[in-house]
Parts: C-alpha cells; structure tokens; sequence
C-alpha cells in the first residue's frame, strides 16, 4: 500500500482537519477529539500571524497527538466491523455444518435401518450397529421394536447439551416375513464441529487483530513518513523564516511529501526566495542609503570648505569700494565654474592712474585659485614695490615672478619637477590683460598676454588682441615679444577685459562656441545701457545662448569707463 | 607600436592614434580636470613613434572646444611634430573646425604660426 493512497483516507474523513493541527486556523477537530488546544501566544492564539505563533506549534506535540488520536478513533471502528463480518460468516459457517453433519446422520441411520430391514433383525444387529460405531463421531445407537421396546443398544446414553449432539431417527419398515416393524435412533456428537468453529473463530480474530495492527501501523508510517515530518520540516523552516534565516526546505528524497505538501512546500520556497531577495534588496537600499549619507556629508564638507575658500578667494579680489574708485566707473562679472576658480581681476587707483588688470590661471576649482593668489601677491609687490606703471612692463615682471614661484624657468625641462606628481611637470601659467588708464594724458595703455581688450564705441566694437605669451609657463622660446598699445581715451568709449570663458560657451543650434563676435555683438546691443545692466544682459544672453549645456570654464568680465564725462 | 583608442567622454575627446597608419585624431571637446594626466601618455607615445621610421603621418584635430591646458597639452603634442617635420618626416596637422566657428579657426591660426616644417591645414568641416 502507498502513502498516495493510504494518507488521504482518514485526513478527508474529519473534513481537513489537517489544517486544525496547524496554527493557521483554530479549528474544532482537536477538540472533538478531546485535545484542549494550548494557546501559541498570549492572546490566546487570537492574532496567530504574529512572529512567534509558529513556534509553540513547532514542537510537534500538536501533529502527533492528532495522528494518535486519529487511529485510536479509528481502529477499534474497523476492528469490530471486520470481526463482527468474520463471526457472522463462521456463525453460518457453523450452522451450515450442523445441518450438513444432520443430513448425514440421517442418510447413515436410513441406511442402516435399509439394511436391518430383513427377517429377524431383532435378534441379528450387531454387524450393523457396530459398523455406525465406526463413525468418530458415533455417540449411541438404540434399537426399537414397533411397540417401543428396546431390542438393541450400542453406546453411552447421551449427556450434556443438547446442541453438542445430533439426534436423528430412522424408521425399519415391516417386511414380508417376520420382520417387524421398528426404529433406529442414532446419536453423533457435535464436539468436533463445535471445536471446529471455536477454532476458526479464533484464527479469525487473530488473523483480523493482525491485519489491523499492519493496516494501522502502516497508515501511521506513511501519515508519518510523508505529511506529518514534511511538515514538521516546513513549521521548523518556517520558524526559522520568522528570525530572517532565509533556508527552504528540500523534500525530495526518503521522506517524500503527499503532493499537496509539495506544493505547499515549493509555495514556501518561492516565498522565502522572494522574502529572501527583498530582504537583500533591502540591505542593499539600505547600505547605499548609508553610503549616500556619507558621500553627502563628505561633499558637504568640501563644500563647505569651499564656500570658505571662496570667502577667502573674495577677499583678495576688490572690494565694492574699489569698483566705487575715483577715477573710474566700473562693472565686474567674477563667476568661477566650481565656488573658486582661476579667474582673478584687479582694480585700483595709484598716483592718479586706475590700473585694472585681468588674468585667467590654468585650471579652475582650487588650483586656479591657488595660482590666483601667486598672481595676486605678484602684482602686489610689482605695483606697490617696484613701482611699475607700463602695463608690458607689468606683464614681464608678473611673468618672470610667478615662474620663479612655481620653479618652472627650466627651457624644454620634460621630466616631473619637484613637488609636482603630474607626469609631465608643473607647467602653469596664465593669461593676463592690463589697463593703465591716465586721465592727466587721456590715454589708456594696454598689455595683453593671451587675453584681449574690447573697446566698444557708440559706432563700433574692437578688438585689440594680446600677444601669444603665455605667463609664468615654462618658456617655450616661441613667446611673441610683450608690447604695449596707446589708446586715445574719448567719449563714448567702454572697455572690456574679458576672460576667454565668457566667449568659450557652447551651445546654440550649431553646438558651438559663442566666441569673440558673439560676445561683441551681445554688448554691441546693449552699449546704451548702465554698466551694470551691460553686465547683466551680457550674463543672461550667455545663459540663453548655453541652453542646457553646463558652462565650460570660470568666467570674468571687468567693464570699465572713464568717470566724469 | 600599439594603436591608442579612447573613446569621447563629455569632457575629453575621442583618440584615435593609429601609429601604424601614420594617421592620429582628435576629436570633441576637451576639458579633462587634469590634462596632464590624459595628455602625457599620448605625448610620451607620439615621442616614442617618432623617434624611428621616417613615414609620413597625419594628425587631424577637430576639437569643438579646449581650455588652456589643453591648448598648453596640443602645444606639446606639436612641438615633437615640428621637430621630426625638421628632421625630413613628412608631417601634416590638419585643423578641423566647423563652418563659421571662428573661435576655433583663430586658436587653429595661432597655432598654424608656429610650424614652418610641418604642413599645418585649416579644413573647414561644413555640417553634414
């Protein structure tokens, strides 16, 4: 017999009571079977999904005493069925031999008294009645005459009850000559029959009790064997589910589940597999939220200590009341790409000439700030210290002072120099524009290194381009020679020193580069305006022109006019 | 002598040095937050290319943008090209630069004015 077939049986008979062992659903099948359920949580098992309600369960007390309690409902049920059918089939079994044993003491004492049925058998018997004694069965014979005398005897008086013997008689027909009539009453014991069916009664009862035992036994084994550890395993696993143990069961093998176990159990494997890699993805969220907050308070750090060095970068740059100076109305547009840049612009009145000077250092974000600062102490001692007032002048020395600082005078020097990592050397430098602008002349002086001056006039914009020098880098022998240009100063006149980024916007339809005559045309439209509002317009037209595309570079733009006209 | 293949990022341009060839390209924008770092292996292999053979090459620039590293890193890359172009090397820059960009064509102008032994071409790129 197979747990297929065997296990099903008593489960549907109580009407799934199954479910009632489990702590799923409190139900009534293990009270009626006389098991008072222990409560799995405080409440009395009222919220039986919660952690913990699997446990009490668990313990396997529960299935057991179930399955216990199912066979001993059911075996004595069986028991006495089988055994009540096996009594009544040896009940008639018994009465049908009585009446065949009767037939045949009938048919023994007919013809016997066939036989004696001749002359003087009164006297001659003996052959006959001895030959019935024959029988094992034989008990007593008895011979009568017609009057009811008797005339022969074989055998002891029958005793005891009456059912333990058969009684049958025979009639002896009168004959022609000298036969009498008369009877024969012939007695068989019935104690071998009775024996008989006592034996058999018990070969029943043995044969049935064993036939029930290997039945129950065997029932248990397979309910056992294939529902009831599959699913202690599935409550353990489930349990162990409940403390984020992420295991699944494996039934296959010995212990071979009924298949609505199985399926249970593949459910709860794809349900803990879900569990499991929700679970991960939740640590996963979790350790990259983690990694999140750290980054973000790693990068507000660096913010921070750029919004310093900004404070820092801010202060070396003039002040609003230097832009206020006396001699000179002026306009500044200082946006560095990352807090701080290398963009660095100048202002200042010395002996009655305004001096405004603008550079654009290698790099941006802190290295160009760094360099800015070299550039600012640089003029410093040059304006202030050797006193020099020609803006070509201004520019050698800047050139010469900042190359000696970052140790770059070496000629054609490829290898790393000192202190720097970069594999091919420090090789800084920077673009600068000076303006020497004298009122007492009414002339401007300009010197531009790489950096350009644009004069914008009510009729014209022009362009004074610097020379191709680069400062401070190594020298490359290739440098044009610095040289200064005297401008007339009249009315109407504007100047703009500007760092390359303010041209270097890409964007537009085409994707390029604003570049020199998109900038002069932006200030051309606005020449009319307030130096300010110039600058304002110029920054929005920029932003128009970039469109999304983010901006490439740290850009400055100092405008500045004669004041007093 | 290995081909150099680096694709474009947004900030750096794509490299084609086909040594072999005798064909290097640059093309898109360039701004790398170190140009030293992305130039300095070109420039050692451009030395190392150049110091034998005597084949002729080509070296097509077609930058959209380049800050003043990366004027200062092209600069190097030129110099070594001049002076093979000196040595008799055929050499040929040619300076791409889109229609009407004149950003880009007066930095390619500039350039142009430090060769006198390498052929240094403007070739202006109409829009496709």
């Amino acid at each position: 017999m197979s747990g297929e077939s065997l296990a099903p049986a008593p489960l549907s008979r109580r009407g799934g009571s199954l479910r009632g062992a489990g702590p799923l659903r409190r139900g009534d099948t293990l009270a009626d079977l006389g098991f008072t359920e222990v409560p799995t949580t405080q409440d009395g098992g009222a919220d039986t999904m919660r952690p913990g309600a699997l446990r009490g369960a668990a313990r396997g007390r529960n299935l057991d005493g179930l399955a216990h309690a199912l066979f001993l409902r059911l075996f004595p049920v069986i028991a006495a069925v089988v055994l009540a059918t096996q009594v009544v089939i040896a009940w008639v079994n018994y009465a049908d031999q009585i009446r065949l044993y009767g037939e045949r003491a009938q048919m023994m004492a007919d013809m016997t008294a066939r036989a004696l049925a001749r002359p003087g058998w009164t006297h001659a018997h003996g052959p006959q009645l001895q030959a019935l004694a024959l029988d094992p069965a034989f008990r007593s014979a008895v011979l009568r005459d017609a009057a009811g005398a008797v005339v022969g005897r074989l055998g002891d008086e029958p005793r005891g009850r009456s059912f333990e013997r058969i009684q049958v008689a025979a009639e002896i027909e009168a004959g022609p000559a000298a036969q009498p009539a008369g009877s024969l009453t012939l007695v068989l014991s019935a104690e071998a029959l009775r024996a008989n069916a006592e034996k058999q009664f018990v070969m029943v009862l043995a044969a049935s009790l064993a036939l029930m035992l290997a039945f129950g036994l065997t029932l248990r084994l397979a309910v056992r064997r294939h529902v009831l550890a599959p699913l202690a395993r599935l409550l353990s696993a489930m349990g162990r589910v409940e403390r984020k143990d992420w295991v699944t069961v494996d039934l296959a093998g010995s212990r071979r589940p009924s298949r609505e176990i199985a399926d249970i159990s593949q459910a709860f494997n794809r349900m803990v597999e879900g569990l499991r890699s929700g679970d991960e993805a939740r640590h996963l969220l979790a350790e990259l939220e983690r990694t999140h907050a750290r980054l973000a308070e790693a990068n507000g750090l660096v913010m921070e200590s750029l919004g310093y060095a900004r404070r820092i970068q801010q202060a070396v740059l003039p002040g609003p009341q230097a832009l206020r100076g006396a001699g000179l109305e002026a306009a500044v547009l200082w946006e560095p790409l990352h807090v701080v840049g290398g963009d660095y612009f100048w202002i200042e009145e010395i002996d009655g000439l305004s001096v405004v000077v603008v550079a654009d250092c290698t790099g941006h974000g802190v290295p160009g700030a760094f360099l800015t600062l070299i550039v600012a102490t640089a003029l410093d001692r040059i304006l202030h210290d050797q006193g020099l007032r020609r803006p070509d002048a201004i520019l050698a020395a800047l050139d010469g002072v900042v190359r000696a600082r970052l140790r770059q005078e070496t000629k054609g020097q490829d290898g790393p120099g000192p202190g720097t990592g970069g594999s091919a050397g420090s090789d800084d430098g920077f673009d600068c524009g000076v303006c020497i602008l004298d009122r007492a002349t009414r002339s401007l002086h300009f010197a531009g290194a790489g950096l350009a001056l644009t004069v914008v006039t009510e009729t014209e914009v022009t362009r004074i381009k610097g020379r191709r020098h680069g400062l401070g880098y190594r020298r490359t022998g290739r440098e044009e020679a610095l040289a200064a240009t005297i401008l007339p100063l009249s009315d109407g006149q504007t100047f703009f020193l500007m760092t390359d980024g303010v041209s270097d916007q890409m964007g537009g339809a085409s994707r390029r580069l604003l570049g020199h005559k998109g900038v002069a045309a932006i200030l051309d439209r606005h020449r009319d305006l307030p130096l300010d509002g110039q600058v304002a317009a110029l920054e929005a037209a920029l932003a128009a022109h970039r469109g999304p595309e983010p901006r490439r570079d740290d850009m400055t733009l100092v405008a500045f006019r004669p004041r007093g006209r | 002598m290995d081909r150099i293949q680096i694709p474009a990022t947004s900030r750096s341009p794509l490299v084609d040095f086909d040594f072999a060839a005798g064909h290097l390209l640059l093309r898109g924008e360039s701004y790398p937050e170190d140009a030293a770092a992305f130039y300095g292996p070109l420039l050692r292999s451009l030395r190392a290319y150049l110091e034998d053979g005597a084949t002729p090459l080509t070296f097509d620039v077609a930058l959209s943008y380049f800050n003043s590293s990366s004027a200062k890193a092209l600069m190097n890359l030129f110099m070594p090209l001049e002076d093979a172009a000196q040595e008799g090397r055929p050499v040929t820059i040619r300076w791409l630069y889109a229609e009407g960009d004149d950003t880009i064509a007066e930095a390619g102008e500039d350039f142009a004015a430090d060769f006198s032994h390498a052929r240094f071409e403007m070739v202006q790129e109409t829009a496709a």
